[in-house]
């Protein structure tokens, strides 16, 4: 774990990733006293530019952008990174069954995988959500988690199935350990890097999905969250009106959420499969066989 | 060819699951749907709209397992319902309309990501730890994590209202009258242009990944050294040795991603107001119009399969060994 985290912190791009991550999350946790006034309030005229008094403008209905920015770092942080979590623990416990069980469980579970795979999620996600009518942020939750697991379990079915019959497993077996004990504390722990990496493509995804959902309309509009943000500036035309201002904040935040990320994810990849690493290892040992190369030439 | 019965069963499952919720939803729904429905009709709600509504939502006196047979019967002669919001027309000619104007956007953006993911991704991994690998690789990476609705609106302001290069809006120039004439297909290209950019990012990161991890274990095989010794050129070794071999997990890629290719295009949709399926679903969640609502699940659905399977035809063709194990 400790040389995990050494490897990580190694990495320029993991390490930029993570304070992005990790300022979204401070300017959310301490909003109160970075913007003290109320999100919903209004404080000036319809569509003001930024100004020193309103940093990132205002709004049609002449509220703070900068204030609703910082509030809706919460709940959209929030709901990304618990449904990420919810997604990556489904799709774990359904893979390692699958893939420690194998037999008449695993063809059940892994048709189910299967199947939900290839049902489009977004469109399934608004059959449900309009059917819901107005969502919160927790059924927004639920139903991004019931409909995304499978790209996890698939990974995790895979990994189990060939630590299954591994001579440590069958040692385990032999000496009698309940099969929980065995994918708990025998199997989970190999699977570290593989929960890693599922954690933040999950996390990617749900942001991605709660985003699209939020600016479809089916959010709770009187949560400020950067989704029903983007919502209500298009309702208002904020675009068309030159105010972009009001589309822009928000998407900045969402995009850097993305961004940050993508660096953790592109390095946390690297780490569980050394074969794809472009750090500065490779490129010394590339430059040292193309030195070679050239000596080489140049000795014919 | 022969495509293996497992996959077919998962496709059976996928679809049987898409019925069922769209069967059940609306009947598992606290205050019954048919009423706001009916509501909505207003005055042009004729006793046999009702009726029909009624029993498609469950509204009548009959068991359940017999209102589901006669829901798969529906399906079963292509009969989706009434639209409620363009009452008197039916759901099919709802989504016929615009299931063009998709299936168009989708493809060109497919095939133009095709060509840019897989050459960035088979160029990068073949220069592995250089200058090009070492910004493309992580920016592809990045494209993934920003939401289409991002990307959208960052296209729609910049190309679309300040600098006005493209229209903002529709499919084509409603001036003029659709026909099969360069000016008519122009319009259609030149309005086509900023959704499909707008869709193209996401595959095109997606590609790029598979391709240089695909790429990066095929130029350890054998046979790539044999190209190599045989005195090819780089370029020879590179497109039909490698990257032609490495293509196949792209291809599975492909169908896996064409759900969420399909939100995109949901977005990008409503964002630059383009008469296809996912505006279609949009005006129809505003209108509560559950009969719609469900016809696009099926519709998408059942795209999504035939990609799949039409995939697993493909991939068979191109990978040899596969033939070999089914013949």
């Amino acid at each position: 774990m400790r040389f995990g985290l050494q490897l990580l912190f190694r990495q320029k791009k993991a390490v930029a990733g993570f304070i992005i991550i990790a300022t979204l999350a401070l300017m959310a946790m301490f909003a109160p006293i970075l913007a003290p006034n109320d999100p919903a309030a209004r404080v000036g005229r319809s569509h003001q530019p930024p100004t020193v008094s309103h940093y990132f403008g205002t709004t049609k209905m002449g509220r703070d952008v900068y204030s609703q920015f910082v509030w809706g770092a919460r709940p959209s942080l929030a709901v990304g990174f618990a449904t990420g979590l919810a997604i990556t623990a489904i799709g774990t416990v359904i893979g390692l069954i699958a893939g420690y069980f194998g037999g008449r469980i695993d063809g059940t579970l892994d048709l189910a995988t299967n199947a939900v795979l290839v049902i489009p999620n977004i469109p399934l996600l608004i059959l449900l959500a309009s059917f819901a009518g107005t969502v919160g942020p927790l059924a927004i939750m639920t139903i991004i988690a019931l409909t995304s697991w499978p790209w996890g379990a698939r990974m995790t079915r895979a990994q189990t199935m060939a630590l299954r019959n591994r001579e440590f497993i069958t040692a385990a077996r032999m000496v009698g350990e309940p099969s929980w004990r065995i994918i708990f504390v025998e199997i989970l722990p190999n699977l570290v890097p593989l929960i890693g990496i599922n954690i933040v493509g999950s996390i990617i995804y749900a942001i991605v999905a709660q985003t699209t959902l939020e600016y479809l309309g089916f959010g709770d509009p009187l949560n400020v969250t950067w989704g029903t943000m983007l919502y209500n500036a298009q309702n208002s035309s904020a675009i068309i009106v030159g105010a972009w201002w009001d589309i822009g904040a928000p998407a900045l935040g969402i995009a850097l959420v993305g961004l940050g990320l993508a660096l953790l994810n592109f390095t946390f990849d690297e780490i569980a499969n050394p074969q794809l690493r472009s750090g500065p290892a490779l490129s010394r040992w590339l430059r040292l066989t193309r030195l070679r190369k050239s000596e080489l030439e140049a000795a014919r | 060819m022969r495509i293996p019965l497992r996959r077919l069963g998962v496709y059976f499952v996928a679809f049987l699951f898409a019925i069922i919720v769209n069967f059940t939803l609306p009947r598992l729904m606290p205050g019954s749907p048919v009423d706001s429905m009916i509501a909505q009709l207003g005055p042009r709600a004729t006793p046999a709209a009702i009726e029909a509504i009624k029993a498609r939502f469950g509204a009548v006196q009959q068991p359940i397992w017999l209102q589901f047979v006669d829901y798969l019967k529906g399906l079963a002669t292509f009969d989706l319902g009434v639209s409620v919001k363009y009452y008197p027309q039916t759901v099919t000619q709802v989504l016929a309309r615009s299931a063009g104007w998709t299936a168009l956007l989708v493809s060109c953006a497919i095939i133009f990501s095709l060509c840019v993911g897989v050459s960035l991704g088979a160029v990068a991994a073949w220069r592995r730890g250089g200058r090009f690998d070492a910004f493309v690789s992580p920016f592809s990476v990045v494209l993934i994590a920003i939401p289409p609705v991002i990307i959208a609106l960052a296209t729609l302001f910049t190309f679309g209202v300040t600098l006005r290069w493209f229209p903002v809006g529709y499919a084509y120039n409603p001036d003029l009258d659709p026909g099969f004439n360069l000016t008519f297909l122009g319009s259609v290209f030149w309005h086509a242009i900023m959704p499909v950019l707008t869709l193209s990012p996401y595959m095109i990161g997606e590609f790029q990944t598979t391709m240089r991890s695909s790429m990066i274990s095929v130029l350890g095989e054998d046979y790539v050294t044999m190209g190599r010794a045989k005195g090819l050129s780089e370029t020879a070794v590179m497109f039909s040795y490698a990257a032609r071999n490495a293509m196949l997990p792209v291809l599975t890629n492909l169908a896996l991603m064409l759900g969420a290719v399909f939100g995109g295009s949901i977005v990008t949709e409503i964002v630059f107001n383009y008469p296809g399926l996912g505006l279609t679903l949009f005006t129809a969640s505003v209108a509560r119009d559950y009969p719609v609502i469900q016809g696009q699940l099926l519709l998408m659905t059942l795209a999504t399969l035939g990609a799949n399977l039409l995939v697993d035809i493909v991939y068979g063709i191109v990978d040899p060994r596969i033939r070999e194990e089914r013949a």
